[in-house]
């Protein structure tokens, strides 16, 4: 009761291993944040306070309207998202499973880092610029007044000179490195396992006659 | 003729259980067992009902993890941020900083600390109260009757009881302080205006078919003392004064509120605030400080929270209440949410039909224990001291601490926290020797 039916189906990546009481769970977590509507709007985020304290908040909130991670045709924002948007923004955190094979396996990761992506690159162009990583380093160390905007700067100038330097190795004197796309993204990330680091578990609830 | 007879007869009766059975036992503290009763058969109804609905699910069980905290479901990593940090990669900024606080964001957007405190606790198996069901999945006939004539005794049989025990609870309130509020000052009058409180919190707590245990009984509040509890319902302080004697200490209200406060000022020296007086700490502080240092005045009972919190957990106690100065006496209220649930969402229901609620539930059952006192350390300021006494409440009543304020149920949280937060992230790349 109350899970909306007759829309559109839950995406695959989300229908294997959430049960339908986690589903549950996650609806009405959705209808507290919605405040009983259906759908959500940027204002519903500003109720909870565990994310106030998050520097990146703003990034975060972002990434649930942004149409690309909706996997919507269309680009640019959303203004509200209805309870299938919310799940399949979740997907984007499910853990991976034991069963899983090599092909899920990639394609779950390429998903995820597709998500991180977004949250940097915040023009839609398909590149990450120097002033894009900029803006996120600044947003990070926002609030600590001994550190000047130029530390931010250099600290994300350097770093974009190390992701150049993986992506397209020595750069000429006159050769200007545009920005990382996702292909760049994905050989950065080489190696390095993010799949445990970005997701959230679910524990087993196991009630029987659920009450509220 | 005869009807006025039969009228007179029925009358002379009610008010002869009514003394009988309510208020005399009330006045001398003694319980005829009815209660008792009442719960014993309540616990096995209720008993029945779980097995059954045990039978009735058919899921197996599965090994995942079970969830030790009762409110969570979702695990949550502790790592604190600068372990996670460390783990993730070498020391500079990089790409991989953002993991950490994605994923807390995410966290927070799925389930939230502090938003769930202020909706009730979630049972583990139905209590047959239509209320606590949300999707009510038919299991057997034979529950459904039971639900039904649930349904029926708390509606037709208990209701009209406990309203009608309310009712007299009150004005016997009213009638007996402002009689004794005319004696003169001496000790004849407060023996008596105990005896009066004492007895009307009873039939109160009765009217609310209330069962509570009261633990540790000697390190009980002493005069000149103040009593900190955590504040769940505005029934809290009838529970407390079932078992003794207090100063209340609150705003004046309009209404039958108003009318209580008046009469009960009279026969007992309860603080009460004008609404424009509240506002002036300095003067609310000033005030308690009097009758705290008068040692033959009763202990004030104050509610640090400020706000009704879901009983789960133990918020933010507001300094104000612990730079009086005096010993505090915490006590720790603990309901138990089986048998009805307690808490007030006063964003949700107003006090009416909160109190509706109460009074067609099955029971409140609660556990109070009784802190030893604790007084203020000569190193200690008062945020610390207060950390410290929420601390013990906490332990003692099983809830869990949250450093947020009680505020939070309808204000935004300060900038404050999150430029603290940004404050630590940035210190630490700073330290790890990235900058320039």
């Amino acid at each position: 009761p109350g899970v909306p039916r007759g829309s559109a189906p839950v995406t695959s990546l989300l229908a294997l291993a959430v049960t339908s009481e986690q589903i549950e769970h996650l609806h009405r977590r959705f209808k507290q944040l919605s405040q009983d509507q259906l759908t959500i709007r940027k204002e519903n985020f500003d109720s909870i306070p565990d994310l106030e304290f998050n520097p990146i908040r703003g990034k975060i909130v972002h990434a649930f309207f942004d149409k690309r991670n909706l996997r919507q045709e269309s680009d640019g924002l959303a203004d509200e998202i209805t309870f299938e948007d919310f799940l399949t923004i979740m997907s984007y955190f499910r853990p991976i499973e034991m069963n899983m094979d090599e092909e899920q396996l990639d394609r779950f990761r390429k998903e995820k880092l597709k998500f991180l992506f977004h949250m940097y690159d915040s023009d839609h162009d398909g590149k990450i610029t120097l002033q894009e990583y900029r803006n996120v380093v600044e947003e990070l160390l926002s609030g600590n007044p001994h550190l000047e905007k130029e530390s931010a700067r250099s600290i994300a100038d350097g770093a974009m000179m190390e992701a150049a330097s993986i992506c397209v190795g020595q750069m000429g004197p006159d050769q200007v490195y545009e920005g990382i796309t996702f292909e760049d993204f994905l050989k950065m990330w080489q190696g390095i396992d993010i799949e445990t680091k970005m997701h959230v578990r679910f524990l087993n609830v196991d009630t029987i006659a659920h009450c509220y | 003729m005869e009807v006025v007879w039969a009228v007179g007869q029925v009358g002379a009766v009610w008010v002869a259980v009514v003394l009988g059975l309510v208020m005399l036992p009330s006045a001398l503290g003694i319980s005829l067992g009815i209660s008792e009763a009442y719960m014993w058969v309540l616990v096995k109804t209720l008993e029945w009902a779980t097995i059954r609905l045990q039978k009735g699910a058919k899921k197996p069980q599965l090994q995942m993890p079970q969830t030790p905290n009762a409110n969570g479901i979702i695990e949550r990593d502790e790592t604190p941020m600068e372990k996670e940090i460390a783990l993730l990669h070498r020391a500079d900024f990089e790409f991989s900083h953002i993991f950490y606080f994605c994923r807390k964001g995410f966290e927070a957007i799925v389930e939230d600390e502090v938003t769930q405190r202020f909706s009730s606790e979630e049972l583990l198996s139905w209590n047959l109260l239509t209320r606590t069901n949300v999707n009510f999945h038919y299991i057997s006939l034979r529950l459904t009757v039971v639900w039904v004539i649930g349904v029926v005794v708390r509606y037709c049989f208990l209701l009209p009881l406990r309203f009608s025990l309310a009712a007299i609870g009150i004005t016997s309130m009213i009638v007996g302080t402002t009689v004794v509020g005319q004696l003169p000052n001496s000790s004849v009058k407060n023996y008596l205006s105990e005896v009066v409180h004492l007895m009307c919190s009873r039939i109160l707590v009765r009217a609310l078919s209330g069962t509570i245990h009261y633990h540790n009984k000697e390190n009980r509040p002493q005069k000149g003392g103040i009593c900190v509890a955590n504040h769940t319902s505005p029934i809290d302080a009838i529970i407390l004064t079932n078992d003794g004697c207090y100063a209340m200490v609150g705003q004046v209200h309009g209404g039958l509120m108003g009318i209580i406060q008046r009469a009960t000022v009279k026969a007992c020296p309860h603080v009460w605030f004008e609404r424009s007086e509240i506002k002036d700490r300095h003067l609310v502080t000033k005030r308690l400080r009097e009758h705290v240092a008068d040692k033959s005045k009763l202990p004030i009972l104050i509610f640090p929270e400020g706000t009704c919190i879901n009983n789960t957990s133990v918020m933010m106690f507001k300094k104000g209440s612990f730079e009086i100065g005096g010993t505090i006496y915490p006590v720790a209220i603990k309901y138990d949410p089986q048998f009805g649930d307690a808490f007030w969402n006063s964003s949700k229901y107003n006090i009416v039909s909160y109190l509706l609620r109460i009074m067609t539930s099955w029971a409140i059952v609660c556990n109070v224990w009784y802190l030893p006192p604790m007084v203020r350390k000569e190193d200690e300021d008062a945020v610390q001291f207060a950390n410290r006494v929420r601390s013990a409440i906490a332990r003692q009543g099983g809830l869990t601490e949250l450093p947020w304020d009680g505020g939070l149920k309808r204000a935004k949280v300060k900038d404050t926290f999150k430029e603290e937060q940004q404050k630590n992230y940035s210190k630490m790349l700073v330290r790890n020797g990235s900058v320039g």
